[in-house]
């Protein structure tokens, strides 16, 4: 009898930190389950099929981003220049697609620029030992100030039939930023968990030193990261100018990278590298895009959504499990 | 009537998440002793040790001090009561100085309310003089050498007053003279009054040092007695449960070709001309005092440190080594001391922290198969008798001994010629120990080259076939096996002797 007693307290034991671990390891895939159930009482629109798919819509472009911010993250860095790049990227490659005529050399260009921004990134952060930090506060500047510079202060648009197709088609209901950013999710979640550069960057944000003395290439990693990322804003770039055919130099990708930052802290992802996500930082996005729209359906002045995200950020933080 | 005890702890229980690791512990410690307690990593000293600290609180348990129950609530009334915790891990802040260190939390101010600056410098000399270290006391930290760190962290328990001291392996970052120095150092803390635990592995230490000893293992009070008169094994078979042999793990080795020979290499201010081969199935080991430059040595060696001269041969062909990588292509593999700084990834698993270095092995299609990495961790499992109920957790949740199994489990997938140990034993247990020497016995017989790095002559003597021996950056003597005893390392590691002459 006493013995059936202790077995039924080790398993209320067992219920109970099995229920601890699942707190620990998706705090935000909860969080958001919470958040959504709240939205749908507060709002009967909100279940409706196409709010559902214009939520996922919205935070395509900050999803993809986020997805690159994660790596970054994981191996220890962050990068700020996202939002600044993003501009960049848009007025370089509707400039190029103007010049050519050509859809595949803007999405080319896109892409390239990208890559080489992060690869600038990259050795500033592995071989010029600058802090992470620092060199991407520059390269924000830097970026912003050249998009200003060509697109002389103003927006640039797309003068090539089509451009628009990419952000504006449906494949059955679902558009086709959608779909990119779902499956960037699926890639970049295998990238992580099943490949050599995952392992390594994880190792890289947990324990640099002993990363290195188990001869990983430390330097070409850190490049990798920053390159993956800023190829990802490329993606988002291109998504971004294709649905209004057009890109502001001033405005587009302002505080993009706050957003994803949070996406990827809301998510789990610790700051200082080693242990995170890429399902947390999924989660991480869906869960702002969701409060996005309850608020605007329940007509929350827009000056006050800042401060409802801002608590939101804070309070999934402040419950996630901390080491 | 016999004194009353200055400190007695009587059945502490104490669980964690429902697992209990003090399973009803006792201590007594006398006024003006030093009492040793000893046991396994795991067995629950540092727990005992919290609980009087305040760290943690008992389940169940009395803490009485000169016969006084008392309630160790936090660790603020632990230190009100006159007892002060010197833990393993060194914890000064390097960026102060050394008198702001001695001060911190506990600074001396003038009527003004502003730092007195005077007062803590003279305070902060006086102790160190008593302690025999000259140090200015406004140097700053970061740029003492860690021996005097751990002589900061001993001060500034005497600041306040102590009448008891926790040493939790006071002596890893030691030298021997400043052992030594230490030892003295608490035989007149003693004769004040001044009672002490000792926490350590080094028997011969406790031997020295101390008067009486308790033994704990998995949470239970094995023995406890006087060190006088009590044979060390039996100690040593309290602590394990086992009978362990302290003898030689030595296997006459079978020499194969030379492996790495390493000409005039040079590094300034770190080492100078230095000339040494080893080759198939030896074990070379080589020892020193604290700044004898052998760990800077084999970090360029290994390539971590690039600013080097001289010529590195790996198999007769000469190889630049500017990272470790080049290295480990050259069939080098390096297990470096400070594990938990320099070799394992504590947020990776353990099958993980197996599979960093040699990821090759386990992909197919550019995608790693975890099946291939289990199964793998499996064998080195039951080869190296690594302890761990499931692989999949991070690699810190394991004891010491385990973790540098994983490490050396690393280097043997990657399967070069040559394994370098730096410090191979450091923070792991006595049984744990015997089998780490027994386990690179394995690899020498098995044909690999290995190299050990260690300050600890006993270690060296128990499983070395030559010994170079390191003063101030140069080798200064090379012995064989047979030549060698521990009063020659000594002479030779503090200069006092050089071989001019260069062998082998």
């Amino acid at each position: 009898m006493a013995e059936l007693r202790m077995n039924e307290k080790k398993q209320t034991n067992r219920g109970l930190r099995s229920l601890q671990w699942l707190w620990g390891e998706y705090s935000v895939v909860i969080a958001f389950i919470i958040i959504f159930i709240v939205a749908t009482i507060m709002n009967d629109r909100f279940l409706y099929l196409d709010n559902q798919i214009n939520i996922l819509m919205q935070v395509s472009t900050i999803g993809i981003i986020a997805l690159g911010m994660t790596v970054v993250m994981l191996s220890g860095g962050i990068d700020l220049s996202v939002g600044s790049v993003l501009a960049m990227v848009g007025v370089f490659s509707v400039m190029a697609m103007n010049a050519s005529g050509s859809i595949f050399v803007g999405v080319l260009t896109a892409l390239s620029v990208g890559a080489l921004t992060g690869v600038i990134n990259g050795l500033l952060v592995s071989k010029g030992k600058i802090a992470s930090f620092i060199a991407t506060l520059g390269m924000m500047a830097a970026a912003r100030s050249i998009a200003l510079y060509y697109a002389d202060g103003g927006s640039m648009s797309g003068e090539v039939e089509g451009f628009t197709a990419i952000s504006n088609t449906e494949i059955g209901m679902v558009d086709i930023p959608i779909i990119i950013f779902l499956a960037l999710t699926a890639l970049v979640y295998v990238l992580m968990q099943k490949t050599r550069f995952g392992r390594y960057v994880y190792a890289l944000g947990s324990n640099e030193k002993a990363a290195l003395l188990s001869a990983i290439r430390v330097d070409r990693i850190k490049i990798g990261v920053y390159t993956f990322c800023s190829l990802l804003v490329g993606v988002a770039a291109i998504i971004e100018t294709s649905r209004l055919n057009s890109i502001s130099s001033s405005s587009s990708g302002n505080l993009y990278e706050l957003d994803a930052i949070a996406a990827v802290i809301i998510g789990g992802t610790r700051m200082t590298g080693g242990k995170g996500k890429v399902i947390g930082t999924f989660f991480g996005v869906l869960l702002l895009g969701v409060l996005n729209n309850m608020m605007n359906l329940l007509n929350i002045s827009p000056h006050l959504q800042g401060l409802v995200k801002g608590l939101i950020i804070i309070i999934a933080v402040f419950f996630q499990k901390r080491d | 009537m016999a004194e009353t005890p200055v400190l007695q702890m009587s059945g502490i229980k104490k669980s964690f998440n429902g697992n209990e690791v003090l399973h009803g512990v006792d201590l007594e410690v006398k006024k003006g002793e030093i009492h040793a307690l000893l046991g396994e990593n795991g067995a629950g000293k540092s727990t005992l040790m919290n609980i009087l600290g305040g760290v943690y609180q008992p389940n169940d348990g009395e803490i009485k001090l000169s016969g006084a129950p008392i309630v160790m609530e936090s660790p603020r009334v632990s230190q009100e009561n006159g007892i002060s915790f010197i833990h393993q891990e060194l914890n000064v802040v390097t960026d102060l100085t050394v008198y702001e260190n001695m001060f911190l939390g506990s600074e001396i101010r003038t009527r003004f309310g502003f730092l007195d600056v005077k007062e803590m410098c003279k305070q902060t000399e006086e102790v160190l003089s008593r302690l025999g270290v000259q140090i200015d006391p406004k140097t700053y930290v970061r740029d003492i050498e860690t021996s005097y760190k751990q002589m900061i962290e001993i001060a500034k328990s005497l600041l306040h007053n102590s009448n008891m001291i926790i040493m939790d392996e006071p002596t890893t970052a030691l030298t021997e003279n400043e052992v030594e120095r230490l030892f003295a150092f608490m035989r007149s803390l003693q004769a004040s009054g001044v009672s002490i635990i000792y926490i350590s592995h080094k028997l011969k230490e406790i031997q020295t040092v101390c008067d009486r000893y308790t033994v704990l293992r998995d949470g239970h009070l094995v023995g406890t007695g006087e060190v006088k008169g009590t044979d060390l094994s039996a100690i040593t078979q309290q602590m394990v449960g086992k009978s362990v042999s302290t003898n030689a793990f030595y296997h006459k080795a079978t020499k194969g070709e030379p492996v790495l020979t390493v000409k005039h290499l040079t590094s300034e201010g770190l080492f100078n001309d230095i000339n040494f081969s080893v080759s198939k199935g030896e074990v070379v080991g080589f020892t020193g005092l604290a700044g004898d430059g052998r760990t800077e040595l084999f970090e360029s060696i290994f390539g971590f440190r690039k600013k080097y001269g001289g010529v590195i041969e790996v198999n007769g062909q000469p190889l630049k080594i500017n990272h470790p990588r080049k290295a480990v292509q050259g069939g080098i593999g390096l297990v470096p001391k400070n594990r938990k700084e320099n070799a394992i990834v504590k947020d990776l698993s353990v099958i993980e922290n197996m599979s960093l270095s040699s990821l090759g092995h386990f992909e197919a299609n550019g995608l790693i198969r975890s099946k291939r990495e289990q199964k793998r961790f499996q064998e080195y499992k039951d080869q190296l008798n690594i302890k761990v109920h499931d692989p999949k957790v991070t690699i810190d949740s394991l004891s010491g001994g385990n973790q540098q199994k994983v490490v050396i489990a690393k280097w043997l997938e990657v399967d070069g010629d040559l394994i370098i140990f730096d410090n191979p034993t450091q923070g792991i247990d006595v049984g744990a120990k015997n089998e780490i020497y027994q386990h690179i016995m394995n690899l020498a017989e098995m044909g690999k080259a290995i190299i050990i790095l260690s300050s600890e002559a006993p270690e060296i003597l128990r499983v070395c076939d030559r010994v170079n021996i390191m003063f101030h950056g140069e080798i200064t003597g090379k012995f064989t096996r047979d030549e060698l005893t521990e009063e020659k390392i000594m002479e030779y590691a503090t200069g006092s002797k050089k071989e001019a002459a260069s062998i082998g």
